[in-house]
Formats: C-alpha cells, sequence, structure tokens
C-alpha cells in the first residue's frame, strides 16, 4: 500500500549549537572570536580535535583530526582544550531556555535538543517566530557569540535534516511542500543515518538520490535494501511520520583511561580502576540501576590486549561493590605486564527496584543509601568533593570529558 | 598565548541596579591597571561549601578568566590569554 507524504503542520523543532566547544571559547575569550581555533582532548600533535571553529572548519579542518593535521592545513591554528565546567553551564542555560517553550524537550547531546511542540499553546504563534525567538534569546541569555541552526519538521529526521541545511546559524522547515526540492539538493549519505555501507546497499537496489530513497517502495525497501522493519521505517521516515519518538534502554555504561605514565605496579594500577569505578558507579547509580556484568579490557606496552567479562550472581550498585568485581576480573591477567590503557565496562543492567537483598550480608541497604548520599553530595558541592580513599592524589589524573553521546 | 595561573588580584566591581548588571570595573594585576570593558560570560561553580563566580572578562588587549569566592571574598586571576597562537 502506497502512503502518501505526511501533511500536517510541523511540530518538531531540531536545535542544534553551531561547532558548540569551540563557539563556547570563543564566547569566554573575545580575543579567539572570528580566528580559526579547534578544541582538542591534547594540545600536543598527537591530540584528536574534538571541535574546530566555524572559522577553522572554512580550511578543511575536521573532527576527529589530529592537531598536526590541523595545523598543515592552517599553521595558525589556535588549539585550546575544552572548558568542560563552562561548556555544561552553556549547555544548561541552552536547556533551561528550550524548556520554557515545552515541556517535551529531549537531549540528543552536549549541543542539540529535539522539541516537541504538539499539544502546546506556543504551536499557534508558528514555530518559525518560536525559532527566530530562541535564536534572539541564546544571543541575549547566553552570549553574543553564540549561534544555532534551528530546524523544524513533522518528524525529527527532517527536523534535523533542515536544521543542517544552512550552516552556521540557519532557520529551515521541511514539510510536503518543500520536501522533494531539498531531497533534490541532497546526497544520500547527507541523510542522517545513511553512511557509506548503507549506501551501498541502497546503490545495489538501483537507489541513488535521496529522491529515488523517497520513490522506492516499501516493499522495496523492507525486502531488498534492508531486509527487515527497518526498511518500512525508512519508508515512513522519508515521507515525514514520526518513527523515532522512543527512548532507547541504556545497555551498559563504561568508561577508559590511556595512562599518562605507563606501569605494571599494582598499587598505581588499583587507584586508576577506583577512579574509573566511581566515574561508572556515579552514571549507573543516576540511570538507578545495578549491574551484574563487568568487563575488563588492558592495553599492554607491547600493543597487545587482554580482555574479559564475566556474569555474577549478585547485582552491584556501589563503587566499592563495582571495583571488587573488576579487580576480581583483573587478578585473573595470564601475565602481569606494563598497562598503557585500561576500560571497565558493567552490563546486564536492572532497575534497582527489582534487585533482590542478599540474605547472608545485611548491611547492603545501608552501604547503598550511604552511595547515593555521596553522589548527592558531589552532585550539590563539586565533583570529587568526598571520594574513597583509594583515590587520594587522583583528583586530577582522569580528566573529565564530555561524551559526544549525552550531555 | 594563554597563560594558566592563580594569583591574588585586587578588583573594583559595579553593580547597576536599573540595568540588573554587575560587572568588574578595573583589575590590578602584578601593580597595572586594567579597565574592563566587556564581560563575556559567567558563571558560578561550587566547590565544597564555596561558591565561586566565574567571571571571563576583556579589557580590550587582553581576555582575563577571574574568580571571585564568595566564602571568603577574595579575587583570583586563573587565566590571561590573547588570542594569538604564542
Amino acid at each position: 500500500m502506497e502512503i502518501s507524504l505526511n501533511k500536517v503542520s510541523p511540530t518538531i523543532m531540531h536545535i542544534d549549537l553551531n561547532s558548540c566547544f569551540a563557539t563556547v571559547e570563543q564566547q569566554a575569550h573575545p580575543h579567539l572570536r572570528g580566528k580559526p581555533i579547534a578544541i582538542a582532548a591534547y594540545p600536543t600533535g598527537g591530540g584528536c580535535i574534538l571541535a574546530p571553529s566555524i572559522e577553522a572548519k572554512k580550511f578543511g579542518i575536521k573532527t576527529g583530526m589530529r592537531v598536526r593535521e590541523g595545523k598543515e592545513i592552517y599553521p595558525d591554528l589556535i588549539i585550546r582544550t575544552a572548558d568542560t565546567i563552562l561548556i555544561r553551564d552553556v549547555n544548561e542555560k541552552f536547556r533551561k531556555i528550550c524548556l520554557k517553550y515545552s515541556p517535551d524537550v529531549v537531549p540528543k547531546s552536549i549541543d542539540e535538543v529535539v522539541i516537541n511542540f504538539s499539544k502546546t499553546p506556543n504551536l499557534d504563534r508558528g514555530l518559525i517566530n518560536i525559532g527566530r525567538e530562541i535564536k534572539k534569546r541564546f544571543r541575549e541569555e547566553i552570549g553574543e557569540w553564540i549561534s544555532c541552526n534551528v530546524g523544524i519538521g513533522t518528524n525529527r529526521f527532517l527536523a534535523k535534516t533542515a536544521a543542517g541545511l544552512h550552516k552556521p546559524d540557519g532557520l529551515d522547515v521541511i514539510d510536503y511542500k518543500n520536501l522533494k526540492d531539498v531531497y533534490k539538493k541532497l546526497s544520500l549519505t547527507d541523510l542522517n543515518g545513511i553512511n557509506n555501507r548503507f549506501e551501498y546497499r541502497l546503490n545495489q537496489a538501483s537507489i541513488y538520490t535521496p529522491l529515488d530513497f523517497l520513490n522506492a517502495t516499501d516493499n522495496v525497501l523492507r525486502k531488498i535494501v534492508f531486509k527487515g522493519i527497518v526498511g518500512h521505517y525508512w519508508y515512513l521516515r522519508l515521507r515525514g511520520y514520526e518513527v523515532d519518538d522512543f527512548n532507547s534502554n541504556k545497555k551498559s555504561f563504561g568508561q577508559d583511561y590511556a595512562l599518562a605514565k605507563k606501569t605494571k605496579d599494582l598499587e598505581e594500577l588499583k587507584k586508576i580502576i577506583m577512579k574509573l569505578c566511581e566515574k561508572m558507579g556515579r552514571r549507573l547509580r543516576e540511570s538507578e540501576n545495578c549491574a551484574s556484568g563487568f568487563h575488563l579490557g588492558l592495553v599492554y606496552d607491547d600493543w597487545t590486549y587482554w580482555h574479559k567479562g564475566h556474569k555474577f550472581k549478585n547485582f552491584s550498585y556501589t563503587t566499592y561493590e563495582l571495583f571488587s568485581k573488576i579487580m576480581s576480573i583483573f587478578l585473573q591477567q595470564p601475565k602481569i605486564k606494563t598497562v598503557v590503557k585500561v576500560a571497565v565496562s558493567c552490563f546486564n543492567l536492572q532497575p534497582l527496584d527489582n534487585m533482590n537483598l542478599n540474605l547472608f550480608e545485611t548491611n547492603i541497604e545501608r552501604k547503598r543509601s550511604l552511595s547515593k548520599a555521596l553522589d548527592i553530595l558531589n552532585d550539590r558541592y563539586g565533583e570529587y568533593i568526598i571520594y574513597p580513599g583509594l583515590m587520594m592524589d587522583m583528583k586530577n589524573t582522569i580528566i573529565d570529558r564530555i561524551a559526544f553521546g549525552k550531555g | 598565548m594563554q597563560e594558566k595561573m592563580f594569583e591574588k588580584i585586587s578588583v573594583i566591581f559595579s553593580y547597576n541596579a536599573e540595568k540588573n548588571r554587575s560587572i568588574p570595573y578595573k583589575i590590578r594585576w602584578r601593580l597595572r591597571d586594567y579597565f574592563i570593558k566587556s564581560l563575556a560570560y559567567h558563571h558560578k561553580v561550587r566547590e565544597g561549601r564555596e561558591l565561586l563566580h566565574i567571571f571571563h572578562v576583556t579589557d580590550g588587549n587582553l581576555d582575563f578568566k577571574i574568580r571571585f569566592n564568595t566564602e571568603d571574598l577574595n579575587w583570583i586571576l586563573e587565566e590571561v590569554s590573547d588570542g594569538n597562537i604564542t
């Protein structure tokens, strides 16, 4: 059965801060404004560029390049590391402004949100007017250098596509009236969710442009290209119907750390593992989950790799519980070698409410309450204001980072 | 040039009730006065019981990151930069 384009009025707005990390740095440092700068994980040549400024992007400097590659393209490129506290503050202001317009605001990453305006009185004012107002408020309430792309559509996919049409500082609407015209100007990999491998698959079915993709039948997409329900979702998504309005459950939490100074000293490694477990535990507890599966990965200085995962009978929640499980895996290493990188993760998550209590350990509830209380103290008074004794002198060892996926 | 530091500085701070605007007016660092032209960004951070106000300001030649500790009422200069590569 053929389905026509979705002809309802757009209600979804996608907002994307332009070159977020770099723009925020330029906001705080007026002398960096208008200059090609890049925010990198480390300022050294091998450091990875996390965010080039709008000016640096014009020279072809891209996210993921090494600092030295960026400098080869533009020798005067200014390199800075991310000020995570500053970026989180901007993100908080960004979120608060968006929440003034609708209660349904979903953060997609540190610099992207999706606002659903359906059933809100603001819809009557017109989303284009609201988009302009939000841009103005960002400049007035966050900073004059902060700009964003606003995309409006009938579903999340079209809103995100619209937000990418005129970078930087664009405002575009995609609806049934201009949808085909927009698709004409794009390539398959410009569509969010289509990478080179999907492009190859589409090409195999004689689909070479987004317009071909739109004209493909549900049957072709479901049975030939995607070989499953995903094909049907694409059929609906391209026509402006919402299929992405769901919250995916987190399946695991993990942290890793490349050691500044390689070591095989057990005490040193215990400290690092404790800090990684504390960071992982904070995220696990914030999600109101506990975990029974644990994984440890170690990269050695001879570039060999050892890893092991194990599912335990008991569920763990406190940092100490996580640490003891990871350490029990750590001690199973076949050979003690000098470590250059440590990665820990927990999986097999379960909501805290469903967790069985241990019959033989009576203190467990108290320990877990204490763990939660420590998290609240850290949230209220600043990160690592209180931490396990094993982490003494570790405060600045593992640098605070902002994940690309979530704020 | 970007230089990180942790030095006590003298600050004259102004508050305009009509515009509800607070901004450092002048800072004295290493016996030199810098008149602040604009406030680029302001935010707050908690460190234990201490609430810190961080001000990113500029005098037109240099950018300063200064912090005001609401617990002991001290001003600290944390960073100076001029936006150049070296």
